[in-house]
């Protein structure tokens, strides 16, 4: 049976509205500090530890100078809060890293001994797009037996 | 009626599990590489069905997987005879229950064909893209399976979700395609819970043999008083079942079940479900919390004794009711007309039955309650079904007057399930009490963070 994690705090959604373990990469949506409207398209790569922050229209953040900047270090915090340190340790292959020490996300950008990569923001952003489709969907009141088999 | 007497477990039932655990090894292992063993399995299975309408095609499937081809019906074949087997033993352990409990069988309510809507063209379509990725998982093995193999069924899976009429399809799809995700890839062989993994296969490639026809309904009329849930969720979508008595004029109260659902994300969870369902079934949240009977007009029963959820038909009554006496009542000797799985849904994991203990009945062994003692015997609760949720707790069962739970089959025993705790209070505990107070605070919450980005996103996409 496979629970849900109980998460040490809540998820900053209004801040990191979406974050997974996705096709080799832990990659996510941060939102912008100073503009409600721009929102921040980051990733860190598993195996190379090469890492990206753009705007969904492709243009590099600003903070990005050759280490992770400050958007990457939230991604890394909300990811680990909501996979749990020993999944993402796993995931991006960071052997040095020891998931019982870890308290917060932050804490594994040691590890990561990659540089700025660019991909194209595309790719991730309609990740998140594909996300939201789950809370757009029209609720249903029929019945759902094969939901027997996903019990909390 | 000793609920005791489901110590043990009917020989048919056993030899059947063995059956599809050996035929589960070859989906470990995948259908394009089958060993001399795996064949055997194969022809054992063949042989178990000889003489049955399943013999003809289950022997072309095997024939055929030996050469080789893989086609979909020969999958097909092999997903209904896995399918059939639990549908034995299904059939086999509630008739066990139902002996222990003296209670008649439960059956379908026979119901004249209602017309109603086909699915449309594309569901065809999209139904056979997911028999096609279902055989790819056969074919390479549930050990073999590499992350690259299962990303593309993603956007099939999106079309399915943007489809109504193959909701329970999404449900289930997107259910299992979060937990391969989940396990792949992992470093090394990660271990694969294969009996549940070729379970959810299973039902997926049978769900997926023919869109889905309209169910036969009647229209009902009367209360509705819900005495006892159970949450099910996994990542992308919560359900919440409730169990009530159902009174129509002029007939002896009945047990039904009703079901709302929602689509969802991993960060949405508890006060967030309240939202989500409220949207569907807030007048049964409403009802549930105040421990209030619903007057239902018009809304339609199935066969299943699935009541299907209509906000516009029903209405909250004012009245405080004494659930727990109403269950004990509609439970002591409940009529054949109660929930009960459709005949090609038959599996052990769907069996519910029922059952009332009144607080003479059982006591609590230890804090994390793992087992119930009836009078003076040991049985085991189903405590990995237990919710995470604080409506209903373990602690809730020590001192408590009565309680109503499922007995259910799982692991290869029987357990109880407690859906709903007397403690004597005017409300018993049960899930979802806590969701009608939420749904005003989760407004402003997670869900609806979300819901204004995909408000915003979504419209500038299309």
């Amino acid at each position: 049976m496979i629970r849900p994690r109980v998460l040490p705090r809540p998820r900053k959604v209004q801040k990191v509205p979406f974050v997974e373990l996705y096709a080799g990469r832990l990659q996510g949506v941060v939102s912008s500090g100073s503009d409600e409207e721009r929102v921040y398209v980051s990733y860190f790569e598993a195996g190379t530890g090469n890492f990206y922050c753009s705007t969904n229209n492709n243009r590099p953040c600003g903070g990005l100078r050759g280490s992770p900047c400050k958007h990457l270090v939230e991604l890394l915090n909300e990811g680990v809060l909501q996979y749990g340190p020993a999944r993402v340790i796993a995931y991006l292959g960071l052997q040095q890293a020891e998931p019982d020490k870890v308290r917060a996300g932050g804490e594994l950008l040691r590890f990561i001994k990659g540089g700025p990569h660019k991909v194209e923001a595309g790719m991730v952003f309609s990740r998140f797009l594909t996300y939201l489709q789950y809370v757009s969907v029209a609720p249903t009141g029929v019945p759902l037996p094969d939901m027997a088999w996903f019990v909390r | 009626m000793p609920l005791t007497d489901l110590k043990s477990v009917p020989e048919p039932v056993v030899h059947t599990a063995e059956l599809v655990a050996r035929l589960d090894e070859v989906f470990e292992s995948g259908f394009g590489r089958l060993s001399s063993a795996n064949l055997q399995t194969l022809a054992s299975l063949a042989a178990s069905f000889a003489g049955t309408p399943l013999a003809e095609p289950l022997d072309a499937a095997i024939a055929g997987l030996g050469r080789s081809e893989f086609v979909d019906r020969h999958f097909a074949a092999i997903a209904a005879a896995r399918a059939a087997a639990h549908g034995a033993m299904h059939d086999a352990l509630v008739a066990q229950a139902c002996a222990a409990l003296s209670r008649p069988r439960p059956e379908l309510e026979a119901l004249a064909d209602t017309p109603g809507q086909a699915a449309p063209p594309r569901a065809a379509v999209l139904l056979e893209s997911v028999r096609q990725w279902l055989m790819e998982l056969a074919i390479a093995g549930f050990a073999n399976l590499e992350v690259g193999a299962l990303l593309p069924f993603q956007a099939t899976l999106d079309a399915i979700m943007a489809e109504p009429a193959l909701v329970r399809h999404a449900a289930l799809l997107s259910g299992f395609l979060d937990e391969l995700l989940t396990v792949f890839p992992a470093h090394g062989k990660p271990e694969v819970p294969r009996l549940r993994w070729v379970d959810l296969w299973t039902r997926s490639m049978v769900l997926s043999l023919a869109p889905p026809a309209p169910a036969a309904t009647r229209e009902v009329k009367g209360e509705l008083r819900v005495f006892a849930t159970d949450l099910r969720q996994h990542d992308h979508v919560v359900s919440l079942v409730a169990f009530g008595a159902l009174h129509e004029p002029g007939k002896p109260p009945r047990v039904v079940r009703t079901c709302v659902s929602a689509f969802k994300v991993d960060v949405l969870q508890g006060e967030d479900f309240a939202g989500l369902l409220g949207e569907v079934g807030g007048k049964l949240l409403e009802a549930i919390a105040g421990g209030q009977g619903v007057k239902i007009s018009g809304m339609l029963l199935q066969a299943t004794g699935d009541l299907l959820w209509q906000e516009a038909r029903a209405e909250v009554l004012p009245a405080k009711l004494k659930l727990a006496e109403e269950a004990a009542a509609v439970l002591a000797s409940p009529t054949a007309l109660r929930p009960s799985a459709r005949p090609e849904d038959r599996h052990p994991a769907l069996i519910e039955e029922l059952v009332w203990l009144p607080g003479d009945g059982y006591s609590a062994a230890g804090k994390e309650v793992r087992e119930l003692s009836l009078k003076g015997e040991s049985f085991a609760v189903a405590s990995e079904r237990w919710p995470s949720s604080d409506d209903l707790l373990p602690a809730d069962v020590a001192g408590s007057k009565g309680l109503v739970a499922l007995l259910r089959f799982d692991g290869g025993r029987w357990s109880l399930q407690p859906v709903m705790i007397d403690k004597g209070k005017p409300l018993p505990r049960l899930v979802g009490t806590s969701l009608q107070a939420a749904r005003a605070k989760a407004r402003g919450g997670n869900l609806g963070t979300l819901k204004e980005r995909a408000g915003k996103l979504l419209r500038k996409k299309s």
